[in-house]
Parts: structure tokens; C-alpha cells; sequence
């Protein structure tokens, strides 16, 4: 899965989280711009953390019952919230600039503390939200929904806009204040609307990709582009394209290799400014020249993915018994669905009955295997059937092999070992499995293979469902390569 | 103020508003106190500036050329007095002192010239091509359009104080306010700068106004001294220079 051209298509599940990153990549950066030739690359923390004490503020508000809670619209109203803030703070920043006084740094420092502060403070009032508020906060773009990338396509369109039109103007009014006071009067408007238009991406951006991201995005690549660039025109364009590239190389890498977005592309962001320095001594031509190759060859590689060696059949591996083995979970989690009997849930919660009724994710990829299994010629047989002390097998081929051996088994057994499985939203569960088919009489591995990334479950209407739907298409998976 | 340089929509009235801005003076400031705060810097200034003239400011550091400038051109209030201005502020040419200019930007020559035309261009526009072609004349005009593409803060100072004329004449101006042109810049810049006073002011009618410490610089060039010391102010006036 996850070749270049895949990710592109219209129908690929996580389409509009690239779509949404590939905005704010191209946005961000020319906001950005502004920020670090004004020396203000401050603002780019202070903001999202005024965001985020919009965000505390609002859900401390909804405790309160001041504010209504409105279930799926939830995410609608804490969005007013960071928003009102924003404008609020940018509003006083603005207006503390015009007058000139004082240090700008320190008005962003003491900003900066004052909202952290007032973070904390909002989440310690109400302590039944601070769940949300971190979640919120924490920011995941993979699960952007097509309605929430509309939105996000709204508001960064008309501030890309607002960029365009008003460039002069906010060059001269960041430049030389004096002959813009000459040519076009007082400008406080323009300090104004260039704080408006950060606040604005920065308030909806931290909500969908939080504030590493977005910060990220804001400022490396301004900070790379500088070096390359001779003119204004050239700076405001070469920022936006290390944007694009940093956010479509980070979101391709962050999906094939299961790694988090925000700190992914932040890596990126700092190799394009180490690149940038290093190329800045390199002519325009044969820049273009050497870029090109190394576009191309990214892009190439990037793309062709080798499929792993498909499962052998039954009659290869002369096993005619296959043993599948318990599936080991090494995740420190107890990885259980949620109940669906209530009464059940009650008694469990009063202590009556135990957790063990429920079923795990374990079982469910189990279960799963089995199914694909059989369904390939395999006599698929359990271990505790056999003797019903067997363990969960590890995934180490050696160590399995002897423990099924010690136990009289003979043939092949498949072994799975979960180290990773993360359903935060319904939207997708992050997932490192290692499955491995291992000869008994010796612990020679027939077969094996890794899956780690995350599984759209687009579906899913609860976390139970997104597990339960996460393990059939991961197995699927598994036996179509 | 911005009235009084109201357009004249018929080429009589026009005749007529070049012979009265001959008679009118481009800045006329009497009984003025300027400063910071309430403190005054200056005291008791008075001068006319009239189209043509060529006007040195000479003075120690830090005896308030910059606060006289900075008044003129309306960046601070007057505290006392009477400061009247015969353009709008647009017409204004102000040239600072390149070294307030942050070097962080990555402008081009071209970007620094065009600049001088915002105030006229429409945002919803792209640069119009009549004002590139103007931002390439004047800077063939101070000798600089060879660099257009170059970097300004590449350049050396003479030559980032010629762009930074050309961007001055870019805006059309009445008259050209010049912070400390000549300091920081060799001999045959310093020359050439000169020569491009005295051309704007014989041959374009443009008042230029600027300043320096070295006052044997401006008794050299201009045609009339205003010279400023511990808070007061006087003017000298040179002999008429051959146009």
C-alpha cells in the first residue's frame, strides 16, 4: 500500500488529511515568511498557546453549563473559543506594537506565560475536561474528516488570498514603516490584519494538527528559503514550495513508516534549512539541475514498495499440521473491547464479575487468521487444545520453537506479537504487529512479516468496532502481498 | 494639508498652481519647538524651503537633525509653533539612512524602486508595467540599472544610497528629505550624489533637503545652511551656484 500515486487518488482513505496537510503546507509558510523577517518567529508559540487556553477556557465554560454541550459539535464551539482568543490576544499585540513600547519579545514572553498559565488554570477548574482539552490540543490531521478539510479549505484560502492582494502592503508596513506612514498614512490596519490572518490559520490549525505542526510549518520553511532567495517575490514562493514538500514528504513518510506527523515533518523542515544552507553557494541553474535528480529519484523511491514474500501454501512447507498460536500482546495495555452488555458493564464496575468475558483484540486477530488460514488449505489447530497451559507465544522464532516443542507439538506454528495498537479516535488505529510461521523441529522462520501503520476505519462509530475492523483489513493485508 | 495639494482639472488652473507652488514654500516652519516627550530638542525653529533650493542640514551628532526630519515628515508631533507643509506627505522623497534598513529581507534592487510606487498602485492590481519601466529610468537616472536584480543590501554603501534616491524619486516628489547621504560612502560617490542634487534641483525644480555633520560637505553643495547646536538653529546662505 502507499505508493505515491495511491496516496493521490481522490479515493484514498486518508485523502483529505494529506489534502489538509498539503494546505496548511502551502499557507503556513508564506504567513511564516512575515513573522521571521519581522523577527517575530515568537509569535508562532505564543499564538497556539493563547489557542490554547481559548480552547480550556470554552470546555471550562461548558462545565460551568454557561455553554451548552452539543455532543458532535463540540469540536465547532471549542473552535469559537480558540478563535475569540486568538483575535483577543493579537488584537492586544497589535495595539501594544503600534504604541512601540517596550521590548516585542518580551510582550510575546509574558503573552506566552499568561496563556500557559491560563491554560492550567481553565483545566485545574475543571478537571472532568482535561481529557478533551489535551486531546483536542494534541492536534491528530490523520483524522481530519472531509467536512473538516472543507472548513480548513475556507478559512486558508481566504487568508492565502488576503496574502496575495495585500503583499505590498504588508512588505512596506513590515519593511519601512516610515515611507509606508509617507505613502499610505498610519498603517496600524496592516499590523492588525497580519495578526488576524496568523491567529486565524493558527486557531484552526492547532485544533486539526496541532501546535507542533503548526508551528513547523510556519517557520522552517521561511528559515529555508531565506538563503535562496534575492527578492521578495522569489522568498514568499520558495518558502511555500519547501512547505508542500515538507508536508507531502512528512505525511508520506509519517504513513509508511507509522511515525508521527508533527514531529516527522518538523525533522523534515530542519534537514530543508541544513539543505538550504548547504545549496545556497550552488548557481540557480545548477541548483535546478541537482534538484531535479533528487526529486525524481525521492519520488521513484518513495513509490515502489516491494511487496513481502507471500505466505507459503500447506504443501511447500510439508506442515501438515499448523499450529496458531495465541496472540501476545506486549503493548502494557489489556488492549479489551468495550462491553456491549450493560449489565454486564455494571456488575464488572461494581467488581462482581472480572474483565475476562470481554473479547481483546487478540482474540479478534486471531480469529481473523484463522479464518484466512483455513481458508488458504492450512489444518489449523490451537495450542491449548493440544495442552491447555500453552501461553501467548513470542514472535522470537528460537524461544517459540522450544516452547512448542516442549509442549510435544509438532509441524509449523504461526506466531503474532502485538507491540503497538493505538486507537485514539474511531478513525484509525495505529498498529505494529509482528506475525512469523516457524518450523517446530528446528525454528527456521518459513515466513514472516511486519505490519506497522496506521488502518483507516472510516466506518467505525465506536472504538470496540474500529479494533474489530482494523484486525480484519490488517490480516487481509497481511495474505494479499 | 493632503488638501492643499488638491489636483487642478483644467491646464489653466494648472499654470496658475505651478506659479503659485514657485511662491509657495514646500515647507515653512516658524516659532517651532521640537522634541520628544515634551522635551524639547530644538527651540525657536523657523525656515521656508521653496521649490529648487538646495538645503544642507549641518550639526553634530545628536544635535537633532534626525528629530527635524522626523518632524517634517509628520513621524512626531510639533510641540510649539507652526509647521506647514506645501505637498501632501506622498510627495515627500525621504531617504533614510540605509542602516535603519533591517538586512533580513531578501529585497532586490527592483523591490526597493517599486516600493516608491505603493502609495498609487491599487492592492487588487498587479504592478502595472508603466511603473516598472518608470522604476528602471530612475534608477538609470542615479546610474544604478545595471544591479536591478541584485540583492540591495549586497550592494556598497554609495550604491544603496543611489537606490534608495531612486526610490525617493520613484514616489514623485516635491521635494527630497535626505538623511546623512554622503556619510559612509567613498569620494566618487559622494561626487556623484552631489551632482545629483544639484541636477534635481536646477533641472527638475525638486527641493532637496538633507543633512550631514561634516559641514565642510555642505557648504560645498548646497545653497543655503541651516545649521543646528546645542538646541538652537541658524541659516547661512551660500552664493548662487551656476546652474
Amino acid at each position: 500500500m502507499n505508493s505515491i500515486l495511491e496516496m493521490l487518488s481522490p479515493s484514498y482513505l486518508l485523502f483529505p488529511a494529506l489534502l489538509g496537510t498539503l494546505i496548511m503546507g502551502l499557507v503556513c509558510p508564506m504567513i511564516g515568511s512575515y513573522l521571521v523577517l519581522r523577527r517575530m518567529v515568537f509569535l508562532g508559540l505564543t499564538l497556539p498557546e493563547i489557542a490554547a487556553a481559548g480552547v480550556a477556557f470554552t470546555f471550562w465554560l461548558q462545565q460551568t453549563g454557561v455553554v451548552p454541550q452539543l455532543g458532535q459539535s463540540e469540536r465547532g464551539i471549542v473552535m469559537v473559543g480558540s478563535l475569540l482568543f486568538t483575535f483577543l490576544g493579537m488584537g492586544l499585540l497589535g495595539y501594544l506594537e503600534q504604541r512601540g513600547k517596550g521590548l516585542a519579545e518580551g510582550r510575546l514572553a509574558a503573552a506566552y506565560a499568561l496563556a500557559g498559565a491560563g491554560t492550567i488554570l481553565f483545566m485545574v477548574f475543571n478537571p472532568a475536561g482535561q481529557i478533551e482539552v489535551l486531546n483536542l490540543l494534541k492536534g491528530e490531521v490523520i483524522a481530519l474528516s472531509r467536512g473538516e478539510l472543507r472548513l480548513l479549505a475556507v478559512v486558508f484560502g481566504l487568508v492565502f488570498l488576503a496574502i496575495m492582494v495585500f503583499r505590498r502592503e504588508f512588505l512596506l508596513t513590515s519593511f519601512d514603516r516610515d515611507l509606508a506612514f509617507l505613502l499610505k498614512g498610519r498603517q496600524v490596519i496592516w499590523d492588525v490584519s497580519l495578526y488576524l490572518l496568523a491567529g486565524l490559520i493558527i486557531a484552526f490549525g492547532v485544533i486539526m494538527a496541532g501546535p507542533l505542526l503548526i508551528f513547523g510549518f510556519l517557520v522552517l520553511p521561511a528559515l529555508a528559503a531565506k538563503p535562496l532567495a534575492q527578492s521578495m517575490s522569489s522568498y514568499l514562493i520558495v518558502s511555500a514550495l519547501f512547505g508542500l514538500a515538507m508536508a507531502f514528504f512528512g505525511f508520506y513518510s509519517s504513513v509508511r513508516l507509522d511515525l508521527p506527523l508533527g514531529p516527522t515533518d518538523v525533522t523534515l523542515g530542519c534537514v530543508l534549512i541544513f539543505l538550504a544552507y548547504a545549496l545556497r553557494q550552488i548557481s540557480p541553474k545548477r541548483l535546478v539541475l541537482l534538484i531535479l535528480p533528487c526529486f525524481l529519484f525521492a519520488f521513484f523511491a518513495c513509490s515502489a514498495q516491494p511487496p513481502g514474500p507471500p505466505l507459503p501454501d500447506a504443501k511447500s512447507i510439508h506442515a501438515d499440521q499448523l499450529w496458531l498460536a495465541k496472540v501476545k500482546n506486549s503493548t502494557a495495555l489489556p488492549l479489551l473491547l468495550p462491553a456491549t452488555n450493560p449489565l454486564r458493564s455494571l456488575a464488572e464496575m461494581a467488581g462482581k464479575i472480572s474483565s475476562d468475558y470481554r473479547q481483546s483484540v487478540m482474540d479478534l486477530l486471531r480469529e481473523n487468521l484463522r479464518v484466512e488460514l483455513e481458508q488458504r488449505g492450512f489444518k489449523v489447530s490451537l495450542p491449548e487444545q493440544a495442552d491447555a497451559r500453552f501461553p501467548a507465544f513470542s514472535s522470537a522464532d528460537a524461544t517459540a520453537a522450544r516452547v512448542a516443542r516442549e509442549g510435544n507439538l509438532a509441524g509449523a506454528i504461526f506466531v503474532s506479537e502485538i507491540w503497538r495498537w493505538e486507537g485514539e479516535t474511531q478513525k484509525y488505529v495505529r498498529a505494529l504487529v509482528d506475525f512469523k510461521l516457524v518450523r517446530v523441529n528446528d525454528g527456521a522462520v518459513l515466513w514472516e512479516r511486519r505490519v506497522q501503520r496506521a488502518i483507516p476505519t472510516p466506518s467505525a462509530t465506536n472504538l470496540g468496532q474500529a479494533s474489530a475492523d482494523a484486525a480484519r483489513e490488517l490480516v487481509r493485508d497481511l495474505f494479499a502481498g | 494639508m493632503r488638501k492643499m495639494a488638491a489636483m487642478n482639472i483644467d491646464s489653466g488652473a494648472a499654470r496658475r498652481e505651478d506659479r503659485n507652488n514657485a511662491l509657495n514654500p514646500l515647507v515653512s516652519l516658524q516659532n517651532a519647538s521640537l522634541g520628544y516627550d515634551l522635551a524639547p530638542v530644538l527651540k525657536n525653529v523657523g525656515f521656508d524651503i521653496y521649490p529648487g533650493n538646495l538645503v544642507g542640514l549641518a550639526g553634530p551628532n545628536g544635535s537633532g537633525k534626525t528629530t527635524l526630519f522626523r518632524t517634517i515628515l509628520g513621524f512626531m508631533p510639533l510641540l510649539s509653533g507652526t509647521l506647514l507643509r506645501g505637498c501632501p506627505l506622498a510627495n515627500f522623497g525621504y531617504v533614510p539612512q540605509s542602516a535603519v534598513l533591517d538586512a533580513q529581507f531578501p529585497l532586490s534592487v527592483g523591490d526597493i524602486v517599486e516600493m516608491g510606487a505603493y502609495g498609487r498602485v491599487n492592492c487588487l492590481r498587479l504592478f502595472p508595467a508603466q511603473e516598472k519601466k518608470k522604476a528602471f529610468a530612475v534608477l538609470e537616472r542615479v546610474g544604478m540599472a545595471h544591479v536591478k536584480k541584485k540583492s540591495f543590501f549586497a550592494l556598497s554603501g554609495g550604491q544603496k544610497q543611489r537606490v534608495l534616491i531612486a526610490r525617493a524619486l520613484m514616489v514623485d516628489p516635491k521635494i527630497m528629505v535626505l538623511d546623512e547621504p554622503l556619510s559612509g560612502v567613498d569620494e566618487e560617490s559622494r561626487c556623484s550624489i552631489s551632482e545629483l542634487f544639484i541636477h534635481l534641483t536646477k533641472k527638475s525644480g525638486l527641493a532637496v533637503f538633507f543633512s550631514s555633520h561634516d559641514l565642510e560637505m555642505v557648504q560645498r553643495v548646497a545653497d543655503k545652511i541651516i545649521r543646528i547646536d546645542q538646541g538652537k538653529m541658524w541659516v547661512e546662505e551660500q552664493g548662487a551656484r551656476p546652474s
